[in-house]
């Protein structure tokens, strides 16, 4: 229902668009060829707003594993030689998680977003200054991130549910593994203390806020 | 009394204009455009005030005046015998055309893009302006009233020439991959890939290329200019697809291009493994667009006022400019390199420093 009054109202708007060429690329197929396997994660887009909104779920996912990618390299650049066990298996899930992404927005022509050189060094700044505080403050920040990650995926999963969970199936399985395992991180760091670093709701707090600041910017940008 | 009559006659005239601007599928026309579509209007309203009329032939013409594609009939005196046949059916005319409507349906867009091709034809004689838009339209068998349609004009023109380059050029690049994947061709290296692809793109302006200052300058106008940046964005985009980019993709299985093509070109940093650079290799996507759009700016300017047989002067051009950008991507992997063995000295300076001093024992 909502879906036929949002066509018939984009029908309206380009009934009164100004500019042909406007409607043309409105309206235009989707390129042949998206990709050079056979196969995709994605089903192929119906139309222009379809792309922009895969577009928009994929831009934010990658960059959202950059820096997740970037924190835990900050983390182990300063406490890299001390306690590594958990924070090694939990940033090569991370590697992985940021290689599959790499592909899905190679393969279907996704524009990355402008700001990743930022993520690039706010991701480590942030990894290791956290990580100066001590373990416990690695392990706070890792909380932190993983939660609000976490529930990133969670918005995202519901509202391709909505829309329509047989389209999107393999996608969907993608994003539910992949937060799976963001919580998990998240339960490790509960494990190894972060709670008792001082001024941990302050820290996790702040954190959470740039998060979202930066998901809503990158979906955007 | 008269005057009465005359005003409601203009009245109804107008209107029926109005009609015809609203539907622009009417049969071909005498006149060959709107503004001249009002001349006739008035030429006939003389008329019909000159002629001398009974009350109840003029009531037959005002009658007839609403329907829409009697308006550019002959102003002759068989006009009234027309009108008075027109009075006795007056809305078969109407149907019929709705009939035909049905019939061969096709969607306003479509209709629009088949006159705008039509109308490329007429650009070398007219420029890119109505009156190209107008002939198309006539060559299609349709009214040139229905220019009205296009409310942007010569922009509709160029946008739609644009649009029709880019869609050949992926097709021809499409096709070239599907032949290289059949193994029927040799994948080419990136540089002279891109040479091609850009000297295939701008050949396609050759027909067009005494009036394409004027259609550069109708792109720059500011309701023209987001679309255009789409247009040469999605170019950009297509050329650097068919070329093997992945550059967000660091680390995947997916691209069977063998090293020596896609590496050294423009991806100084490829060669590092993600964890310690991953940054450079996402801006690659940036900026491998931003100097192939660049690249394909500054040829296009060099064509326009290019005179060599065969634009050899432009392609010379390319050339040079594509090997410009290899040669800057070589020395940023050169100065990375270099920077990175610098710091490796450093480094090692600094481990024999401590060495020396004793500050590395534990104590």
């Amino acid at each position: 229902m909502q879906r036929t009054a949002h066509i018939s109202l984009n029908h309206w708007s380009r009934f009164f668009s100004t500019s042909i060429s406007r409607k043309c690329l409105k309206s235009k197929a989707v390129p042949i060829q998206l990709n050079s396997r056979g196969y995709s994660v994605l089903p192929t887009p119906r139309d222009e707003e379809e792309k922009a909104m895969l577009d928009r779920i994929l831009r934010v996912d990658h960059a959202g594993e950059y820096g997740a990618n970037r924190i835990y390299a900050g983390q182990m650049a300063v406490l890299g030689r001390s306690r590594t066990g958990p924070l090694i298996q939990m940033w090569d899930q991370e590697k992985k998680h940021l290689a599959k992404f790499n592909e899905i927005l190679a393969e279907n022509r996704v524009r990355p977003t402008a700001l990743l050189p930022l993520w690039n060094i706010a991701g480590f700044l942030l990894g290791a200054s956290t990580a100066m505080l001590g373990k416990e403050g690695a392990m706070a920040c890792t909380v932190a991130v993983e939660e609000s990650i976490s529930e990133h995926y969670n918005s995202q999963i519901r509202s391709l549910m909505e829309k329509d969970p047989d389209r999107y199936t393999e996608l969907l399985n993608i994003i539910k593994e992949f937060r799976d395992e963001e919580l998990e991180h998240h339960d490790t760091g509960l494990e190894h203390d972060a709670e008792s670093v001082p001024g941990y709701w302050l820290l996790k707090n702040a954190i959470q806020l740039g998060c979202k600041a930066a998901i809503y910017v990158s979906e955007r940008v | 009394m008269a005057a009465l009559l005359r005003g409601l006659r203009a009245g109804r005239a107008l209107r029926g204009l109005g009609s015809v601007v609203a539907a622009p599928t009417a049969t071909s026309p005498h006149c060959s455009n709107l503004r001249a579509g009002f001349h006739c209007a008035a030429a006939r309203l003389q008329d019909d005030s000159k002629s001398d009329k009974t009350f109840t032939s003029s009531s037959s013409s005002t009658a007839s005046s609403t329907t829409y594609h009697e308006h550019y009939q002959a102003q002759s005196p068989e006009q009234d015998t027309e009108t008075a046949e027109e009075a006795s059916r007056p809305n078969t005319s109407y149907q019929d055309q709705s009939g035909e409507q049905g019939e061969e349906y096709e969607t306003e867009e479509q209709l629009q893009a088949r006159i705008l091709t039509a109308a490329l034809a007429f650009v070398p004689q007219h420029g890119w302006s109505m009156e190209a838009i107008a002939s198309g339209a006539e060559t299609v068998g349709l009214s040139s009233a229905s220019t009205g349609m296009f409310y942007n004009g010569s922009g509709d023109l160029v946008l739609h020439f644009i649009a029709q380059c880019n869609s050949q050029l992926t097709e021809i690049l499409a096709e070239q991959h599907n032949q290289i994947q059949l193994g029927q061709a040799e994948p080419k290296k990136t540089a002279e890939f891109l040479r091609d692809a850009v000297e295939t793109r701008l050949r396609m302006y050759i027909p067009y290329i005494e009036t394409w200052p004027q259609a550069m300058s109708i792109l720059l106008l500011p309701h023209n200019i987001s679309d255009s940046l789409k247009h040469l964005s999605t170019l950009v985009d297509d050329i650097w697809y068919y070329a093997g980019d992945r550059s967000t993709d660091v680390s995947g299985p997916s691209h069977p291009r063998s090293p020596s093509s896609i590496h050294t070109f423009l991806s100084p940093f490829h060669h590092h493994p993600s964890n310690i650079r991953p940054a450079s290799a996402q801006l690659n996507w940036y900026t491998k667009r931003a100097a192939l759009t660049g690249i394909f700016n500054t040829t296009e300017l060099v064509m326009v006022q290019d005179s060599s047989p065969d634009f050899q002067d432009t392609w010379n051009f390319l050339d040079n400019r594509i090997q410009d950008v290899v040669n800057m991507a070589g020395t940023a992997k050169q100065v990375q390199s270099t920077g990175e063995a610098v710091v490796q000295g450093l480094m090692g300076a600094a481990v024999t420093l401590r060495n020396l001093t004793g500050m590395n024992q534990r104590r």
